[in-house]
């Protein structure tokens, strides 16, 4: 019997041992990981099955305001305001490659995000300068800006035309480039093309005209979130707009092709208060916003769900709203999140719409968004 | 006036002084807020004036966030409430760091004295 006990427990251990990694293995599979920015100077990437933070990245520069995946998914380059800093991070590892601020304790910078051009040397942004002087501050204009990773330093500089200055969008206005790094995109009310060479914009397309989408008063949508690249060529959001004759404001999804500078517009439905950006599963079929309607007390939060193939709002839900959300998505476009203006995530299924969790941070993100990695 | 246009050099010339004048004084010029083009606050939070934590923007207090601690960083930041909070970019940027989730913990936060 002790020798049959024996036998029993080894086999039992044997099949522990092998179970193990095999779970790990099937788990890891599908597990993905989100990277947030969170006060007071920290990276969090947290595991997207079970919430936990793994790593808590701590930031010489400051504190995060802005995230972007490299196009080749390999690198990630956060943004501080603390001392206008840029961090470049492995994708895959997390670890900090590059790290460096702007700032002098005479000249500071003030930015939010930018873009890397395709080499991963350089680095767009658009910028103000502010000098320090014996009796004064300088305050420069808004400034598109190349920054050498490299050499760490601000290379090239021109100021923003004051037609495009005056333009709503601001310091968050979306910037994307173009495949070939030529062209830089910087998404306000009008698209401002400019050429990369020269930092001189060369074609402003004007949504607002009615030759270019059919509709008045185009408005792109903002934020980490607001622009979703199907493939390196295509940008996917939604829009709103008004059509020019009795003014009705309606939203739809719009295409912009960066190589041809083509814009497209499929108009879906009347527009609520507020819709947040798009965020589209891995297969591009299906895309997700948050739609809310009336004010404050009164306010109700919808997820709207579509069907890119068909251009069709397929299903909605209510749920939770806070004053100030963002939308974000699993990286196998699973589950939704409602992060933002506090310590915690809320997760929904994306099949379903309904609640299932919350996770606790233990720090506040920051306006950096969020980033769903593999 | 703009019905008419030049058609001599020197009516030009005129026209180019009279737009440059008019362009240098809009420089120069003390604008509001909400004037377009906008002008941009410099780095610190004394120009922009906005509500405090006690109401929304419609005056109510439905809007805001519950508690209001969960908005506090980002205003902090951004200098979104610059009279209640302290100013991130000039003078108190280690004014919450010992302070991760201002909800929970924040008797943490640092004490600003002007």
């Amino acid at each position: 019997m002790q020798l049959r006990s024996r036998l029993l427990k080894s086999i039992h251990t044997l099949s522990a041992l092998i179970a193990v990694p095999l779970a790990l293995a099937s788990g890891a599979a599908h597990a993905g990981t989100l990277l947030l920015g969170t006060y007071p100077d920290k990276l969090f990437t947290v595991d997207d099955t079970s919430g936990a933070v793994k790593d808590k990245v701590k930031l010489d520069a400051g504190l995060p305001v802005s995230l972007r995946l490299s196009d080749d998914h390999k690198k990630i380059y956060a943004t501080t305001i603390t001392t206008s800093g840029i961090v470049v991070l492995d994708a895959d590892t997390r670890k900090i490659l590059n790290q460096f601020s702007l700032n002098t304790p005479t000249v500071r910078y003030r930015f939010m995000g930018g873009v890397p051009d395709p080499s991963g040397r350089y680095f767009y942004t658009v910028l103000i300068r502010f000098d320090k002087l014996n009796d004064r501050y300088t305050v420069s204009k808004q400034q598109y800006a190349v920054i050498d990773l490299m050499q760490k330093k601000i290379v090239r500089t021109v100021d923003m035309e004051a037609q495009d200055d005056a333009l709503p969008g601001g310091f968050r206005a979306s910037l994307m480039l173009s495949p070939d790094g030529k062209t830089l995109y910087m998404f306000k009310s009008k698209v401002l093309v400019i050429d990369t060479a020269s930092l001189k914009v060369v074609d402003r397309i004007d949504l607002q005209k009615a030759d270019a989408a059919g509709y008045e008063d185009v408005a792109l949508g903002g934020g980490v979130e607001g622009l979703q690249l199907t493939h390196p060529n295509e940008l996917v959001s939604l829009f709103t707009a008004a059509d020019p004759y009795v003014h009705n404001k309606i939203f739809g999804l719009g295409r912009f092709d960066l190589t041809a500078r083509k814009f497209t517009f499929t108009p879906i439905g009347p527009i609520t208060n507020q819709i947040s950006g798009l965020e589209v599963t891995p297969d591009g079929k299906t895309a997700y916003t948050t739609a809310t309607n009336g004010l404050t007390g009164s306010k109700r939060c919808e997820f709207w769900k579509f069907d890119l193939t068909s251009l069709k709002l397929t299903d909605k839900q209510e749920f939770h709203c806070r004053s100030r959300y963002t939308l974000g998505m699993s990286q196998d476009g699973a589950k939704l999140y409602i992060y933002g203006a506090s310590y915690d995530i809320e997760v929904y299924d994306a099949g379903t719409l309904k609640y299932e969790k919350t996770w606790d941070l233990g720090a506040d993100a920051t306006m950096a968004g969020m980033l769903a990695l593999h | 006036m703009k019905h008419l246009k030049p058609l001599n050099a020197k009516a030009r010339r005129i026209e180019a002084d009279l737009a440059a004048q008019d362009n240098a004084a809009l420089e120069e010029d003390v604008v509001a807020l909400q004037q377009a083009p906008r002008p941009h606050v410099p780095l610190g939070c004394s120009l922009s004036f906005s509500p405090g934590w006690e109401v929304d923007a419609t005056g109510g207090t439905a809007g805001l966030c519950q508690p209001v601690e969960r908005d506090i960083y980002d205003c902090y930041v951004t200098c979104f409430w610059p009279v209640q909070v302290a100013d991130h970019v000039n003078y108190s940027p280690d004014w919450a760091s010992n302070c991760a989730a201002a909800t929970k913990d924040w008797r943490n936060l640092d004490i600003v004295f002007p």
